[in-house]
C-alpha cells in the first residue's frame, strides 16, 4: 500500500474533489433533458406537419391532376417553374436570372427531337414563375441564326421557338415565337391541327425579347398563368441556311406536335402557398411538396425558426455587479465546453426544388415521418417531419417542416449555464466549508499532540499537564482522556521520584538504631576478635549512612534547585575557580583548562554549577586511564556556552549515552573499589544543566579512545 | 545534674541515646509522644530537650512540641535531633526556636559535645563574658565560651552548627576551608550541599544586622574563606 504523507486537511480536499462528480451528473441530466426535449419537438413538428396536411387533404385541385398521377417524372421534359423572387425584365439579357442559372438545363444533341445531322443546335433553359406569369428563358448556341423574312407571312421558315401546351380546360394550344430582328417579340397562335402552320395568329400575351449573342441568341419569355395546364412543351426549330430555309433539326423539352407528346410543368400553386402562408408565423420553415418531391409552395425561414424557444426562455440581461461578473468571466468559460447555435450555417435546401429524404419517403408512402440532419457545414441541426397528404385514398404529396434545433440548444445552455453556477456555488462552499472543518479538526490535534509531546520530555518525565479541551466532540473526549492519563502518570512519576527520598527517609531511622547500637557496643570493650565484627558492622552501616545521603542528595538538590535565586554571575570565574581547585586537590592528575576569548555571563547559581563541574571531574577521575590528561574546555558559539570535559578511558556502552543521565544508572564494573554508587553524580550534573536552562550529553571521542561529556549552557546576553 | 528530656517514638534509639546520656551522667526522662511529653514539660521544665520531628501518629509532632517547649520558656535549649534533613524541616525547625538541629547519624561522641556546648552556652550567658576567649576578627568577636557570635557588637543568632563554621572560618582568615573541613569542624555529617545551604544562611543572618557584609568568600570548588579585608 502506498502511503503518501497526506495532512487531513488535504484527505479532505481529496475527497471533496469527489464533489466534481456533481456538474457530470449534471451534465447528463442536462443531455437527458434534451434528448426528450429533442423528441418533444420531433413530435410537434409532426404535429404541425399533420395540422397542415389535414388542410390540404381532399382538395385535389391545388394538386397539379397531370404531373401527379404520374408514375414518374422525366427530368428536362417535365418542367418545373422556380419560384422567383422579383419580376424579369424582358431585356434579351440574362442578368436578372444569375441567381437561378444554376437551376437551368441543359439541352443539347441527346435531346433532338428531329434528327437533323446538320442541326448544331443547343440550348440552355429554364423556367420560374412570379405573380401570375410564367417566365422562361433560353441561351441558344446557334452559329447560324436564321431569322424570319422581312416579307414573309410563314413564321416557320427560319429559327423558332414552339410553344406547345394544354390550357386550364384541355384544349391544346400551339405558339410559335420568331423574329425578322432582334428586340421585342410576340408569340403567333398556330392552329391546334400540328399538320397546319398556317394561319398564324399573333397572340400578344406572350411576351418577350428575342437577343442576338456571339454564340447565338437568347430568348426571354413571360406567358400569363392562366394561358397554361398542366402541360407544356418547348421546342427550337433550328433553320441553317438562309436561302432555302429548310429545317434541319428540332432540340426542345418535348415534341410539340399532339397534347399526348406533351410534358408536365409543375407551377407551384398559389393556392396552397395562400394555405400555408397562414402558417408562416410558425416557428418552422414548411414546404409542400407533390408526389414526386417537387415543392409546390414554401413558407417561413429556417434561419430564424428558434424565435419561439429564445421568446420561451426571455433574454435577461445581467442585473447586479455578481452577474455582471458571471456573465463576464464564467460564461466565455462554460462556453469553452458549450457549443452556441451557430448564428449563420449554410442552409443546404434554401431554393430546393425537389426534396427528398428517409421522412419524405416515408410519408409518400401515407406514414409520417421525421428525421436530423446535419447542415453542409456542419454547424447546425435541422430537424425534418414530414406528412402525408391524402386524395382519395392516395397519397398527392407531404408536408415538410424544417426546424433546427437552436432553440433546444440554446435551452440547453442556459440550463447548463444555471446548473454550472449552482453547482460552482454549493462546490465552492462546501469545499471552503470542509476545508475550513478539516483545518479546525487538524490544529485542534495539532495542538493536543503539541501538548502531548510537550507534556512528557525525552527522558519520559512529566514536564507539563494536558489541558482538558472543554468541547464534546470525539476530540474533546481524547483531550481529557489524556489531560487525565499525564495526570496520573505524573502522580505515579511523582510517587517513583520521592520512592529514594521516602525510602532514605525511612531507613534512616533502623540505620540509626544499629549506627547507636553498634556505639554503645564499641564503648564496652569487646576482645579483639569480637572487636573486630563490631568494626566490620560499623563499616557496613557507615557505607549505608553514605548511600542514604547520596540518596537524599538529589532529592534536596532538586528541592533547593527550586527554590534558589537565579543570579548573574560570570561562569569563566567559577570554573577557572574550580579547576584551580582540582589542580591543588588532585596534584597527580593532568587538568588542562582551554576557555576560549569572551564573557560568559550566566543566569543561575554559581555554586550549583560549581557542584556540576565537581561531578563532570569526579566522573572523568573515575573513568580515566591513570596517566592521561583531562581535558576542560570552555568556548560560546550562538549565544550558548560550551563546556566540555574530555578523559581518556573506557567508552561508554552502546545505547548508555543518554541512560547514564538517568538517576541510578552507573555503568561501572562491581565491585572495583568499596565506595558505594549509585549513579548520581550524572544525574545531578544534569539537573544543574537543566537549572540553567542548557542540556547535557555524553559521546565517544572520535578517536576511540575515551569519552567527553559536554554541557551547554544558554548566555545571558550581554548587558 | 542535668536534666535531658528525650522525646523520641521509635524505642531502640531512645534507650539507646538514654544509656550513653546516663553513662555520662545525665539524668534523662523519655517520652514516646507528644502528650506525655507536654504533659510532663507542664510540671516540671528539663534543662534540655532532645526532640524527633515524627512522633508516632503526629508527622510534625516534634515542631508542635517545640513550639509548646518554647512558650514555656525561652531559654531553655531544645535540640532536633531527627532522620528528616532536608533544608524544608532544618529552617523550620531552627525558626520554631530549637538551637540546633541534627541529623540521626550523628554519633554519640558528637551528640555530647553539642550538649556540652549549649549547656556551656546557658551557663555563660549568665556570667559576664571573659576577655581571653574572645576571638576578634574586624567587626566580628566570636565568645566561643558563650557559643556567641557578634557583628559590629551585634549579637548574631546562630546554632550551634553555625556557630562551629563561623568560627572555622574566622580562626585563619584567608584560609580557604573546604566543605569538609567545614563538615569536620562542625561536626556534622551532611553532604556538600547542606553545607552550601548553611554557608547562605549564615550570609543571610550576618546582612541582616549589617547590609555591606561581605566577609565570607566562596572559592569555587574548594570551599570558603573568611575575608577580613573587604568589611
Amino acid at each position: 500500500m502506498i502511503r503518501l504523507p497526506l495532512g487531513l486537511r488535504a484527505k479532505v480536499v481529496i475527497l471533496s474533489l469527489f464533489l466534481l462528480c456533481l456538474p457530470w451528473l449534471g451534465y447528463q441530466y442536462v443531455w437527458e433533458m434534451e434528448k426528450y426535449l429533442r423528441h418533444g419537438q420531433e413530435r410537434t413538428l409532426e404535429g404541425t406537419t399533420q395540422a397542415l396536411a389535414t388542410a390540404l387533404h381532399e382538395r385535389p385541385r391545388l394538386f397539379d391532376s397531370q404531373a401527379s398521377f404520374l408514375s414518374q417524372v422525366e427530368k428536362r421534359k417535365d418542367l418545373y417553374a422556380h419560384p422567383l423572387s422579383g419580376p424579369i425584365q424582358l431585356d434579351g439579357k440574362l442578368d436578372d436570372w444569375e441567381p437561378y442559372r444554376s437551376k437551368a438545363m441543359h439541352y443539347g444533341a441527346d435531346m433532338q427531337l428531329m434528327r437533323g445531322s446538320q442541326s448544331s443546335l443547343s440550348f440552355n433553359h429554364m423556367i420560374g414563375r412570379y405573380g401570375n406569369y410564367l417566365y422562361a428563358f433560353f441561351e441558344v448556341t446557334d452559329p447560324t441564326p436564321v431569322y424570319r423574312g422581312r416579307n414573309s407571312l410563314r413564321v416557320d421558315r427560319n429559327d423558332y421557338l414552339a410553344i406547345a401546351t394544354l390550357d386550364g380546360s384541355n384544349f391544346f394550344h400551339r405558339y410559335v415565337v420568331a423574329t425578322q430582328k432582334d428586340g421585342w417579340v410576340n408569340a403567333f397562335e398556330l392552329p391546334a391541327d400540328p399538320q397546319l402552320s398556317l394561319p398564324a395568329l399573333p397572340e400578344v400575351r406572350i411576351q418577350g425579347q428575342w437577343h442576338t449573342t456571339a454564340l447565338g441568341y437568347n430568348i426571354e419569355l413571360r406567358i400569363p398563368l392562366e394561358m397554361l395546364g398542366g402541360k407544356i412543351s418547348f421546342a427550337l426549330h433550328d433553320v441553317n441556311n438562309p436561302k432555302n430555309r429548310e429545317l434541319v433539326g428540332i432540340t426542345g423539352t418535348s415534341r410539340t406536335d399532339s397534347p399526348d407528346n406533351l410534358g408536365t410543368v409543375l407551377v407551384p400553386s398559389p393556392e396552397i402557398e395562400a394555405i400555408i402562408k397562414g402558417m408562416g408565423h410558425n416557428s418552422a420553415r414548411i414546404w409542400v411538396v407533390d408526389r414526386h418531391g417537387r415543392v409546390l409552395a414554401r413558407s417561413g425561414d429556417i434561419k430564424n425558426s428558434d424565435s419561439i424557444w429564445t421568446k420561451a426562455i426571455g433574454n435577461e440581461r445581467p442585473e447586479g455587479a455578481f452577474e455582471h461578473w458571471v456573465q463576464e468571466y464564467l460564461y466565455p468559460l462554460y462556453y469553452r465546453v458549450l457549443t452556441k447555435p451557430p448564428e449563420d450555417f449554410i442552409d443546404g435546401l434554401q431554393d430546393s426544388t425537389e426534396l427528398e429524404g428517409s421522412h419524405i419517403q416515408r410519408a409518400l408512402s401515407g406514414k409520417p415521418g421525421s428525421t436530423w440532419r446535419l447542415t453542409p457545414d456542419n454547424k447546425a441541426v435541422v430537424l425534418a417531419a414530414a406528412s402525408p397528404i391524402w386524395i382519395d385514398d392516395k397519397v398527392m404529396g407531404a408536408v415538410v417542416a424544417e426546424e433546427t434545433t437552436h432553440g433546444i440548444r440554446t435551452l440547453r445552455n442556459r440550463a447548463l449555464e444555471k446548473l454550472f453556477n449552482v453547482i460552482l456555488t454549493i462546490m465552492s462552499m462546501g469545499t471552503l466549508a470542509l476545508f475550513f472543518f478539516a483545518s479546525n479538526i487538524s490544529s485542534r490535534i495539532r495542538n493536543l499532540r503539541d501538548q502531548a509531546e510537550s507534556a512528557i520530555d525525552a527522558q519520559g518525565r512529566v514536564k507539563a499537564s494536558i489541558s482538558p479541551s472543554q468541547s464534546l466532540d470525539e476530540i474533546g473526549d481524547l483531550s481529557r482522556s489524556l489531560a487525565g492519563m499525564v495526570q496520573r502518570l505524573s502522580q505515579y512519576t511523582h510517587y517513583l521520584e520521592n520512592m529514594s527520598s521516602r525510602l532514605g527517609h525511612e531507613l534512616r531511622t533502623p540505620v540509626a538504631v544499629v549506627r547507636s547500637s553498634l556505639e554503645h557496643l564499641s564503648m564496652l570493650s569487646l576482645g579483639d576478635d569480637r572487636q573486630k565484627y563490631v568494626d566490620r558492622a560499623q563499616e557496613g552501616v557507615s557505607r549505608l549512612s553514605l548511600i542514604l545521603a547520596n540518596m537524599s542528595e538529589a532529592t534536596r538538590l532538586e528541592e533547593s534547585l527550586s527554590q534558589s535565586d537565579k543570579v548573574r554571575f560570570d561562569a569563566k570565574a567559577v570554573i577557572k575557580g574550580c579547576v584551580q581547585g582540582y589542580q591543588i586537590t588532585y596534584p597527580g592528575v593532568a587538568l588542562a583548562l582551554t576557555v576560549d576569548e569572551g564573557d560568559y555571563p550566566l543566569r543561575g547559581v554559581p555554586e550549583y554549577l560549581a557542584q556540576l563541574m565537581d561531578k563532570l571531574i569526579s566522573n572523568a577521575l573515575e573513568f580515566m586511564t591513570p596517566g592521561t590528561p583531562i581535558n576542560i574546555s570552555l568556548s560560546h558559539s550562538h549565544k550558548k556556552l560550551k563546556l566540555c570535559v574530555t578523559n581518556q578511558g573506557p567508552l561508554l556502552p552502546e545505547d548508555m549515552a543518554e541512560r547514564i543521565f538517568d538517576s541510578m544508572v552507573t555503568v561501572r564494573p562491581p565491585g572495583q573499589d568499596n565506595k558505594p554508587h549509585l549513579g548520581l553524580g550524572l544525574y545531578i550534573a544534569r539537573l544543574i544543566a537543566g537549572f540553567h536552562g542548557g542540556d547535557i550529553k555524553a559521546e565517544n571521542l572520535a578517536g576511540n579512545d575515551g569519552v567527553r561529556i559536554s554541557v551547554s549552557m544558554p548566555l545571558e546576553s550581554a548587558l | 545534674m542535668k536534666r535531658i528530656a528525650i522525646v523520641e517514638d521509635e524505642a531502640a534509639i531512645r534507650e539507646n541515646y538514654k544509656d550513653v546520656l546516663q553513662s555520662h551522667g545525665y539524668l534523662v526522662q523519655t517520652f514516646a509522644n507528644r502528650p506525655d511529653a507536654m504533659l510532663a514539660f507542664q510540671t516540671r521544665l528539663p534543662d534540655l530537650a532532645i526532640i524527633d520531628i515524627g512522633l508516632g501518629d503526629e508527622i510534625d509532632g516534634g515542631f508542635t512540641l517545640c513550639q509548646g517547649l518554647r512558650a514555656l520558656s525561652p531559654t531553655i535549649p531544645i535540640i532536633f535531633l531527627t532522620a528528616r534533613d532536608s533544608d524544608f524541616d532544618t529552617v523550620t525547625g531552627l525558626r520554631l526556636g530549637a538551637d540546633d538541629y541534627l541529623s540521626k547519624e550523628v554519633s554519640f561522641p558528637h551528640l555530647l559535645a553539642r550538649l556540652a556546648a549549649l549547656f556551656r552556652r546557658c551557663e555563660q550567658l549568665k556570667a559576664p563574658a571573659t576577655p581571653d576567649n574572645l576571638l576578634t576578627r574586624g567587626h566580628l568577636t566570636i565568645d566561643a565560651n558563650r557559643i556567641q557570635v557578634y557583628w559590629r557588637d551585634l549579637p548574631i543568632e546562630l546554632t550551634v552548627t553555625e556557630f562551629w563554621m563561623v568560627h572555622a572560618l574566622a580562626r585563619h582568615p584567608g584560609h580557604v576551608k573546604s566543605r569538609t573541613e567545614l563538615m569536620q569542624e562542625a561536626k556534622i555529617y551532611v553532604d556538600d550541599s547542606t553545607i552550601t545551604s548553611h554557608v547562605k544562611r549564615i550570609r543571610k543572618k550576618f546582612i541582616a544586622a549589617d547590609t555591606e557584609f561581605d566577609c565570607i568568600d566562596t572559592v569555587y570548588g574548594m570551599g570558603y574563606r573568611w575575608d577580613s579585608q573587604s568589611s
